[in-house]
């Protein structure tokens, strides 16, 4: 590729706007733990973050540090700047990853190499500085 | 008593399309209504149903049902939502006029999308949705990345390349070279398709619907009624509703496989007929990718097949399935689902000049297949004769 692909952990345009379901998900990412919650009785992992799970509906859940490997299922390549914040970091990597802990949860992520990803690759999370003291989930290659 | 072939769509009415209406959406729905109703023979002031949908970005029925004069709606439907509910609406003014609660019910949709909101993101506030927290910080926040981002996982899975994305592209320019309403009458070939730009890998700018401002509306009544207006009545065979998955929720891990898979069974059945019987699909066709999962998701093809099936041709009018006539999104222009359905009505009259489907009986119209908003709708919709 003729323009190299900026990694867009460099850029992190927006702060999320957590809710009152999300508020200990991004809790826990800005002290740098990646957590979900855990159904308690049938210990499914809920994603998005929500009150109940939906297999057997109960409301009781632990949230609980995750195993920050993946799988990669899909990727794009963004060039055009969708906000004026994004003109600096374009062209930049986006992948889908399928968590190792439960493979029906998939993560939208920034991509931290700049190569392509490959088709299920296997990745690891690196928790990410971002605005306003939030921090990311991003990937990269499992080493 | 099922719903099957007892509502018609007695009317349709299209503004101009174009990158700059120069008025306001309020203006653009009254004059597709007044359209259609006109189309129809029926005295605007019969109309005693609106219904639309919208992002924020339009008119409503209550100020166009006092714009219009109507100092009493015995229907309205003003709903939140983007192409995915797009049949929906006109499935539910069926179902109201069904059930007696109202005699002549005109759904419209109207939007400026290139000149004040557009609808591909660009400028455009972050959608206010719980899902929009876990991907804008990633710059990730607006549907051609969303579905780039399962058009990705079709090809690593199915095999599907670029160039039967592009298959889809130069089909549909042909259609809207033979329809005067359309933005884009300029042919390209696949050699003009791998020219254009990245929009968001792995489309391309003509893998990529235009941003329009323009209006329809139809004109939604029993089919008893319809065949005393002025034309013949389009009748509605069936209409679904479908929800599925946006790929942010645990226990739906396939990016290819769409809302429409469970839905598809449902709206053929109403309709007492299969894929085979369609002779016109006009597909919600938002991205290339769309339509190929489209025509897989609602068993025209097999599961993986729909890049070869557009290979085949199939899909070009003179082909055993022609679909987008209009040339869609991509060609004719962007009005949230419903240009399809106008399409579809006029295919079905006969009424479509030379990109017209000779013995077009049943139409099939759909809606966003499910991936943003989790939800889809489609009609299938047949001539009265």
């Amino acid at each position: 590729m003729s323009d190299a692909t900026k990694s867009i952990s460099a850029f992190l345009p927006f702060s999320p706007t957590p809710d009152r379901d999300s508020k200990p998900y991004w809790q826990a990412l800005a002290e740098g733990s990646f957590r979900l919650q855990r159904c308690s009785p049938c210990s499914t992992l809920r994603w998005p973050p929500r009150a109940l799970c939906n297999r057997c509906h109960s409301f009781e859940h632990e949230w609980e540090n995750i195993e920050t490997r993946g799988e990669i299922v899909s990727w794009v390549r963004t060039h055009q700047a969708f906000a004026p914040a994004l003109r600096e970091a374009v062209p930049y990597w986006v992948v889908q990853v399928a968590l190792v802990a439960q493979g029906d949860v998939l993560l939208i992520g920034g991509w931290l190499v700049d190569r392509e990803p490959r088709s299920a690759e296997p990745v690891e999370m690196q928790i990410v500085e971002g605005t306003e003291g939030f921090r990311f989930p991003c990937w990269k290659p499992d080493a | 008593m099922s719903l099957r072939n007892q509502v018609a769509i007695a009317g349709i009415g299209a503004t101009e399309f174009s990158r700059d209406s120069k008025v306001s959406t309020l203006t653009l729905a009254a004059r597709a209504i007044l359209a259609a109703v006109e189309d129809a023979g029926l005295p605007p002031e019969k109309i005693d149903g609106l219904a639309t949908f919208r992002v924020g970005d339009s008119v409503l029925p209550a100020v166009l049902a006092q714009a219009l004069g109507i100092k009493d709606l015995n229907y309205y439907v003003d709903q939140f939502g983007g192409g995915s509910v797009s049949h929906s609406i006109v499935g539910q003014a069926a179902l109201a006029v069904h059930a007696g609660i109202a005699d002549y019910v005109v759904c419209y949709r109207a939007l400026n999308a290139r000149s004040e909101f557009r609808m591909g993101g660009t400028g455009r506030p972050l959608v206010d949705a719980i899902e929009t927290q876990y991907q804008a910080p990633f710059g990730y926040f607006t549907p051609p990345q969303q579905y780039a981002m399962a058009a990705r996982a079709h090809m690593q899975k199915y095999g599907t390349t670029e160039a039967q994305l592009g298959a889809v592209a130069v089909a549909q320019r042909a259609h809207a070279v033979l329809n005067p309403r359309a933005l884009m009458r300029e042919p390209i070939t696949m050699e003009d398709y791998f020219d254009s730009r990245w929009v968001v890998e792995p489309f391309r700018l003509f893998d990529c619907c235009l941003e329009t401002d323009g209006a329809v509306a139809v004109l939604v009544t029993s089919a008893e009624r319809a065949r005393d207006l002025r034309q013949d009545p389009v009748l509605i065979s069936a209409a679904s509703w479908g929800s599925g998955h946006t790929l942010m929720s645990n226990e739906h891990p396939d990016p290819t496989r769409t809302a429409a898979v469970d839905m598809a069974p449902r709206l053929f059945e109403m309709a007492g007929l299969g894929p085979e019987e369609i002779d016109v699909a006009e597909l919600y066709d938002c991205f290339t990718y769309s339509v190929l999962v489209q025509l897989e998701d609602y068993g025209f093809c097999a599961k993986g097949d729909g890049g070869a099936f557009v290979e085949t041709g199939a899909t070009k009018i003179g082909g055993s399935l022609p679909v987008n006539t209009h040339g869609g999104f991509l060609s004719e222009g962007y009005v949230h689902g419903f240009n399809h359905i106008y399409e579809a009505v006029s295919q079905l009259r006969g009424d479509a000049g030379a990109r017209q489907v000779e013995g077009a009986k049943v139409a099939l119209s759909t809606a966003q297949a499910g991936y943003i908003s989790g939800n889809t709708s489609a009609l299938i919709l047949r001539g009265d004769s």
